[in-house]
């Protein structure tokens, strides 16, 4: 007999947040679905829209165009068959991802391995360490960074983005948080069964942390996808090396009639990845320590 | 927990390397560079730089800016999180396909969301239609000062869906309970909130806080998508400073700079440390 008045409470309470979850999701979907929607429009009547923008005339406002006056794939046409540079850029942002990831699932997990299953000195000055970089803006090592990739001869070449990437403090950060949460007779079992601490790490460790492998992968997904300050710094001579997160402003502004289809196209593999991965995002923050 | 294995070195080496070369080595290198005056002997001038760079009007105002700018968002981002998360848990299972949409925009590109956000923000733009059907004004949010607003909004709009899902995950470990009992007892959902939820997140909102805060120091990619290098003086952020910097090759400049900065960063970095210092203690 939990009172009919705090049980009809807690109703209204559910039908007033979801009213309100209702809203702020649709506002949130809004600018995504808009982005869509244009790059349906013929390229003449996009161009044509967007010309009415900065005019300071009070009478008049922009129209709301939600339907084009006939559905079009021109803007995509141009973009991926017309125009081989924006497929180049596209091309570009996917090595430069591919590459990253492929460094990150191999050096991330071990260290973040050893950082929570073993006990060593100075464990925790490193973890001290990886906090602190996280923390940092990319622009406080930059001009150091610089220093150190024009020593190694890496200045001016794709590795020069990639590597640094490759062992991003954050996601050792957050695997580590997980790791240390994995409970600890799951890895004594193993080890009764005589597997080493290799063996562990692969058959144990490795599985269970599927989730947070998967968050990482999406959310680095997304950082190398949109990575803006590191290829501007590192590759300052060769525009045809950068990824299309740098050279996007600059190629929309050039091609008014195509900007939403190319939007669109660059939005598309980042929601794509996060379709495929959010029930990990999800899970794998939620199974880790952070406090 | 393994103790004296060989193995060990071949988990830790390959990326405790990596990280030293590409994140250690810079950031120790960078405070001798913010010490030295970038001739050709360098030779250690201590603190002039910094003398030289705080006094440097740009800088103030890329501080100040990063400050405000930080200021204003952080709170929202944290509040408007926290808020959402609750909501959330009340719908239970079926809260799964709000938090999927809350969480999307985190993974999307700001630069390729930059050309609807300035349609709705333009002049005759959505935005400013609904200002009028309000009655007010119409607002020049690209042109003037206001144009914080759109660029803060472009910010929230892109993380909080993160902070959301950090939130949630915390709530998830509150036992519903507690909030039964305190129905029980005629408390409200906001004195819920108050008593129950807050105390036992503490840690969790903690970091939401700083994470937020950290973050919104780094506010720069949108300001950049909008404004350029040399956008207006509202919304010149420090990186602004940096990376201007950085193109004019005044190297000392750009690392005094960062390590003002990174100073205030240290900050809050100490606290969350001594936090995690304090509850190791209460453990035991």
């Amino acid at each position: 007999m939990i009172g009919i008045k705090a049980h009809r409470r807690r109703k209204t309470g559910r039908v007033i947040s979801t009213l309100v979850l209702v809203i702020i999701c649709a506002l949130t979907l809004l600018p995504l679905i808009l982005t869509f929607l244009y790059s349906f429009f013929p390229m003449s009547e996009m161009k044509a829209f967007l010309a009415t923008r900065n005019s300071y005339d009070q009478t008049r406002f922009m129209d709301i165009l939600l339907a084009p006056s006939i559905v079009s794939l021109r803007q995509y046409y141009d973009l991926l068959i017309d125009k081989p540079v924006y497929l180049s850029l596209f091309m570009n942002s996917v090595k430069y991802t591919v590459a990253i990831l492929a460094g990150q699932i191999i050096f991330i997990p071990t260290l973040a391995y050893a950082l929570s299953r073993f006990r060593f000195r100075g464990r925790e000055a490193i973890f001290f360490m990886v906090m602190m970089l996280m923390l940092l803006p990319f622009q406080v090592t930059m001009a150091p960074s610089v220093l150190t990739m024009r020593t190694l001869g890496l200045m001016n070449t794709p590795w020069a983005v990639i590597l640094p990437m490759m062992f991003a403090p954050f996601y050792i950060f957050l695997m580590r948080q997980f790791m240390v949460g994995i409970p600890p007779d799951m890895i004594e079992a193993a080890l009764i069964d005589g597997a080493g601490t290799v063996r562990s790490f692969f058959h144990v460790i490795l599985p269970l942390s599927k989730p947070i492998l998967g968050a990482a992968a999406a959310l680095s997904f997304a950082d190398c996808w949109n990575m803006v300050e590191q290829p501007l710094i590192y590759l300052a001579n060769q525009q045809n090396a950068m990824p299309l997160s740098v050279m996007f402003n600059s190629l929309s502004s050039s091609e008014q009639g195509v900007i939403f289809a190319s939007a669109a196209l660059y939005i598309m593999p980042a929601l794509l990845i996060y379709s495929y991965f959010q029930e990990d995002i999800l899970l794998g923050i939620q199974l880790s320590d952070m406090k | 927990m393994f103790v004296k294995k060989k193995s060990l070195w071949l988990f830790l080496l390959p990326g405790l390397l990596g990280l030293m070369v590409f994140h250690l080595v810079p950031f120790i290198g960078g405070i001798y560079y913010s010490l030295t005056d970038g001739t050709v002997n360098n030779n250690l001038v201590w603190f002039q730089n910094y003398q030289r760079v705080w006094a440097n009007a740009a800088f103030q105002q890329g501080l100040r800016n990063s400050l405000e700018l930080s200021l204003l968002s952080t709170p929202l981002i944290f509040l408007f999180s926290f808020i959402l998360a609750i909501m959330l848990k009340s719908l239970r299972e079926r809260s799964l396909p709000y938090r999927n949409i809350l969480l999307m925009p985190y993974l999307v590109p700001s630069s390729a969301l930059l050309i609807i956000w300035m349609v709705l923000f333009d002049y005759g733009g959505i935005v400013n239609r609904l200002v009028t059907a309000l009655g007010f004004e119409r607002v020049m949010w690209l042109e003037s000062g206001a144009l914080r607003v759109p660029i803060i909004l472009l910010y929230v709009w892109k993380n909080v869906g993160f902070s959301v899902v950090i939130f949630s995950a915390a709530l998830q470990s509150v036992p519903d309970e507690f909030y039964e009992y305190a129905a029980l007892e005629g408390a409200g959902p906001v004195r819920q909130a108050r008593s129950i939820t807050l105390p036992l997140i503490m840690p969790t909102a903690f970091l939401v806080f700083v994470l937020a805060w950290v973050n919104a120091f780094k506010i720069f990619k949108e300001v950049y998508f909008i404004g350029g290098a040399y956008p207006r003086d509202e919304v010149y952020t420090l990186q602004h400073f940096m990376n201007n910097r950085f193109a004019k090759l005044e190297y000392q400049d750009v690392t005094t700079a960062a390590y003002s900065f990174a100073l205030i960063v240290m900050v809050f970095f100490a606290m969350i440390y001594m936090r995690k210092g304090v509850r190791g203690v209460d453990r035991h």
